[in-house]
């Protein structure tokens, strides 16, 4: 069945990913500079909400949820997001959002995807002499919030969820220039 | 009718329910739903996968030996191919249901005045994005979205990376171009 649901899954994400116009590199730099938080509040609303609900669930129905927690080995997470936000600031796209923008006929999404499989080769390849040795350094395995402080998981995606809303609440959506 | 101005069609739900908000609960529960389902929603493994389906049929003595793609699987194996392939048909019904034209080539930073430049920087972010989300081991929406979303500490300091260059990579394309013209 895994094939079905995660299919529709993805219409369903590359629907929603359109209509807020994620897909645009253009809306994404614009979000990155600042200028429309759009994006940025599109993305913290959807884990507020989606925090509050599976944390929820997992009081009633634990057993049928599948959870996948990444580890943290924070040297390479934090090195390989600081690569990946110089990419999506030159670029304007994420590896999801190229494929919604191929779907809607964007040419240069066509070229992000092809960048990123060139990009996956030249990973695989390195990955063994450069990458395997990063990802063991200050390695502190698969942590949530609620392993750090020691709370209830549902308590902290609470307070995580209510202070996401909060900062989306206060921020404008269209920021205005100071000058 | 008035301009919505987080995108999408202007219709009077969304004026007074802006797209962000109401594309942003409805993914909130998609990713719940996803969890419930069969797991997170992920995106960016698909691409060493596909690589590795290529190997495979190119150089399979190289494929079989090589570490990595031991460790990231084959590429029909794993839910998250299909929600790449879904991803696809999502944005064409997206942009076609609601009967608009994405532009083939969108220029995003002053600096590209010309396609080419414009294909170079998609070309070289896209190698950047998969670069290093297969460092950190995820994407947008493996570690943001979805790790996040289950409270996983490595989904904020890859969000915290992914945000500190890029607002400053950003910032510098466009000013450095105002620099230079006045």
């Amino acid at each position: 069945m895994t094939p079905i649901y995660a299919t529709l899954v993805g219409i369903a994400m590359g629907f929603f990913i359109q209509r807020v116009r994620a897909s645009s590199p253009g809306m994404i730099v614009r979000n990155l500079r600042l200028e429309n938080l759009s994006v940025i509040k599109f993305m913290a609303l959807t884990m507020a909400v989606g925090m509050i609900l599976v944390y929820t669930l997992s009081l009633f129905v634990p057993s049928l949820l599948h959870w996948d927690i990444k580890p943290t080995y924070v040297l390479g997470v934090l090195l390989g997001g600081l690569v990946f936000g110089v990419g999506f600031g030159v670029g304007g796209y994420c590896p999801g959002t190229s494929v919604v923008g191929m779907g809607e006929g964007r040419k240069d999404a066509m070229v992000a995807i092809l960048g990123g499989i060139v990009g996956a080769f030249v990973f695989t390849v390195v990955y063994s002499v450069l990458i395997a040795p990063l990802v063991k350094v200050m390695d502190f395995g698969k942590i949530t919030l609620a392993d750090v402080t020691h709370q209830s998981p549902f308590v902290v995606a609470l307070i995580v969820g209510a202070l996401f809303l909060v900062v989306i609440k206060l921020l404008p959506t269209e920021v205005q220039k100071a000058q | 009718m008035s301009y919505a101005p987080s995108g999408g069609a202007a219709t009077a739900r969304q004026t007074r329910f802006p797209a962000w908000a109401f594309y942003g609960v409805l993914f909130g529960i998609l990713g719940a739903l996803s969890i419930l389902a069969w797991g997170p929603i992920g995106v960016s493994g698909t691409y060493p996968r596909f690589i590795g389906e290529i190997l495979e049929l190119v150089a399979p003595s190289y494929a079989g030996s090589n570490e990595y793609l031991q460790k990231v699987g084959h590429l029909f194996a794993k839910g998250e191919t299909f929600v790449v392939i879904g991803l696809l048909v999502g944005g064409f019904l997206g942009a076609r249901l609601n009967r608009e034209k994405a532009p083939a080539c969108e220029m995003i930073h002053p600096s590209e005045k010309t396609p080419a430049r414009r294909y170079r920087d998609a070309f070289i972010g896209g190698f950047l994005i998969v670069f290093g989300a297969r460092i950190a081991g995820g994407c947008t929406s493996g570690h943001i979205i979805s790790g996040i979303t289950q409270l996983s500490v490595s989904g904020f300091i890859f969000a915290a990376g992914v945000f500190a260059t890029g607002i400053f990579t950003a910032k510098t394309l466009k000013g450095r171009h105002q620099a230079t013209r006045a």
